[in-house]
């Protein structure tokens, strides 16, 4: 019993990483109704990117931030003018066949111009450990928390505060009448699907300076991320924050007290519970979208 | 125009030559992965065997022949390796096989070798039941972990002075196999086990785990991680502020490795193969040549790939005549002086009597501490 803190400190870390992992694709699945099976190749290169930026630009960790921001959005951007705009209403199948074969592309370039070998992100700062009473963190960890935090709660602003927010919600509650009212619904769509590039890259180069960036890492980011999701339920920040939370708990005392050998199959235990018991998550309203 | 015939001829003069050289040559079949997820580690090996063959015609060769490798990519993939072995076999007209690095591709060419009736040496695959399948032209110069398990153990135990040791696997068949072997041996030798645990490949959280490690006091843990994973494991661990003594086995004492985990690699044990601070006189003759033909010291896979041609031009040598049938007895009768000890072949075929090292990882070198002989299994 006495590890039980350590075991819950652990979660809630793992499970913030999570959360923002996830927020990325619940934005534009909640949102766009787009099935990003690119994802987790999103992370990835955010990940990459932050060790170029960091060890071959010499940039320090927050301007490598920003320009992978900066870079993944214009790329975010483009790939919903120039891919997505093609296939949009036309059901989801088409945008599944197309986001998984633009996580294959990217994979695979990925790994040409990088290759196979686990990339390290300058951490902002030290990963040196840090005593809470019985609890062991580093300050790199409760920083990364923070920014998680933080990136969260920018990006609940930018939906709920902002002009543009209101477009993407009007946009997505429906397109022809927001169309009529004067958005520039091609603008929305292509901007919001930037904005998930942009938390998922983000989300990758700050974890990469915790863990390390690799290239193959793509699927199983997804693979984590839709399990959030589904706990969650689409589009709901507060469900993404919470699903996070708690598969990171459940998988952290899954694995201190059963064994840790096994862990992923909680997270997948978890999401058939909730498709049978509560197939819209456990956040989510039954109807969002008229 | 006299000139230019001149030219023509010299050339014809050179082709033909060159036909009647490569008639002549002895031809050695390599399978590897040259492309995909191992290629890195797969060309290694494919440079230490080259540098073998272009020691040996420099020396005048085998037979007072020239040798020529016929390089295959595999891919790491049966399907790939047993295409690669049909077409060395059938059309180069190899007399030798050496590959194709992962266990399972070279379960899957093996019975191609047999069914031509050409030996296959492997200088890497460690599955355990690659040399019980009675197959009879396969060989194997790889160490397999229970060879290394049981070479080791007694070191771990003596040099680190352990009591109480924790294991830590990756959850797949080989840290698997390797927390069970290290484990049964360690016991043996009366060091407790007070946790076994695994880890699903690709994790990148350790705290859980570490957490545990920490609760069960042991003096010791043992790791069976390749790169990747070990390195964020090593890292978290000393973030962690753990000091238990650590040591494993995988792609560990790697520069890839050190670079990874930084500071944090000061003090590790990792037993390996091969390491290239190894303080034979052979061995810094090895180093020497394969730092000037490659700019870099030779890892784990390219002294494999080195030894195990050697091995094979050795048989052929021995056999006095390049047929797969005279080069295959041959082999039985391996006892061939590698930088890392010697090699001998068991009746299955199984490699033993090289070396294997502990080396601890200071000032991001590998440093050799202990060296000892796996013995015949």
């Amino acid at each position: 019993m006495e590890l039980l803190p350590q075991y819950l400190a652990n979660g809630l870390v793992t499970g913030s990483f999570y959360a923002l992992s996830a927020l990325g694709l619940t934005l534009i699945l909640g949102l766009m109704r787009v099935v990003n099976f690119a994802h987790g190749e999103l992370y990835m290169l955010g990940g990459v990117m932050g060790w170029w930026a960091t060890t071959r630009l010499g940039l320090d960790f927050f301007t490598g931030l920003v320009l992978v921001a900066v870079v993944m959005g214009a790329f975010g951007w483009l790939v919903d003018r120039f891919l997505i705009e093609r296939i949009r209403h036309q059901g989801e199948e088409p945008g599944i066949l197309l986001t998984i074969g633009l996580s294959i592309f990217l994979a695979n370039t990925a790994l040409l111009a990088v290759g196979t070998a686990p990339l390290k992100v300058e951490a902002p700062i030290s990963a040196g450990p840090m005593f809470l009473g019985p609890v062991v963190l580093t300050k790199l960890r409760v920083f990364a928390v923070l920014v998680c935090a933080l990136l969260i709660v920018a990006a609940w602003l930018v939906i709920h505060k902002t002009r543009l927010g209101r477009a993407m919600r009007a946009t997505f509650q429906d397109p022809m009448a927001a169309q009529l009212a004067g958005v520039r619904t091609a603008n929305v769509y292509a901007a919001t699907f930037a904005m998930g590039t942009v938390i998922a890259s983000m989300a990758g180069m700050l974890l990469g300076s915790i863990y390390s960036a690799q290239v193959a890492i793509g699927g199983l980011v997804s693979m984590k991320a839709f399990v959030v999701v589904i706990l969650g339920g689409m589009g709901s920040f507060a469900g993404a924050v919470a699903g996070g939370l708690l598969l990171g708990v459940v998988e952290a005392l899954w694995g201190g007290y059963v064994a840790t050998g096994w862990v992923d199959i909680i997270g997948f235990a978890l999401v058939i519970l909730t498709l049978v018991f509560r197939p819209y998550g456990l956040f989510s309203k039954r109807a969002e979208r008229a | 125009m006299h000139k230019w015939s001149q030219v023509m001829s010299l050339a014809g003069l050179f082709a033909v030559s060159a036909l009647a050289g490569a008639q002549e040559t002895v031809k050695i079949g390599v399978i590897e992965p040259l492309t995909g997820s191992v290629a890195y580690n797969g060309l290694a090996s494919v440079n230490g065997a080259k540098l073998a063959v272009e020691q040996r015609n420099a020396a005048g060769g085998v037979l007072g022949r020239k040798v020529e490798l016929v390089i295959e990519d595999g891919q790491c993939r049966p399907a790939n390796s047993v295409n690669a072995a049909e077409k060395l076999v059938q059309r180069d007209k190899v007399v030798a096989l050496s590959g194709a690095f992962c266990s399972s591709a070279t379960a899957a060419v093996m019975p191609v070798a047999e069914k031509y009736k050409v030996p296959f040496l492997s200088g890497v695959s460690s599955k355990a039941d690659l040399t019980e399948k009675g197959m009879q032209y396969f060989f194997r110069s790889a160490e397999t972990d229970r060879l290394m398990s049981r070479t080791f153990s007694k070191i771990l135990a003596d040099k680190l002075q352990l009591k109480s040791v924790a294991y830590i696997g990756v959850n797949d068949d080989w840290g698997r196999g390797g927390v069970e072997d290290f484990s049964k041996d360690l016991e043996a030798l009366g060091v407790k086990t007070v946790m076994k645990e695994y880890f699903d490949h690709g994790a990148t959280d350790f705290y859980t785990l570490l957490t545990k490690l920490r609760a069960s006091k042991a003096d010791g843990v043992f790791v069976a991680a390749e790169t990747q994973d070990g390195s964020i494991l090593v890292k978290q661990f000393k973030e962690f502020g753990l000091k238990t003594k650590i040591f494993g086995v995988g792609s560990w004492a790697t520069a890839d490795f050190i670079g990874l985990t930084g500071d944090a690699s000061e003090g590790i044990y990792a037993a390996v193969p091969y390491a290239s601070s190894l303080p034979s006189e052979r061995n810094k003759a090895f180093v020497e040549l394969y730092s000037k033909a490659y700019k870099e010291k030779p890892g784990k896979y390219g002294a494999a790939g080195y030894n195990a041609m050697n091995i094979l031009l050795d048989a052929v040598a021995r056999a006095g005549k390049a047929e797969p049938e005279a080069i295959r007895d041959a082999l039985r009768k391996t006892d061939y002086a590698a930088p890392n000890g010697r090699y001998r072949f068991t009746d299955k075929g199984e490699g033993y009597g090289f070396d294997v090292v502990l080396v601890q990882i200071s000032n991001r070198e590998p440093n050799v501490v202990a060296q000892s002989a796996t013995e015949k299994p």
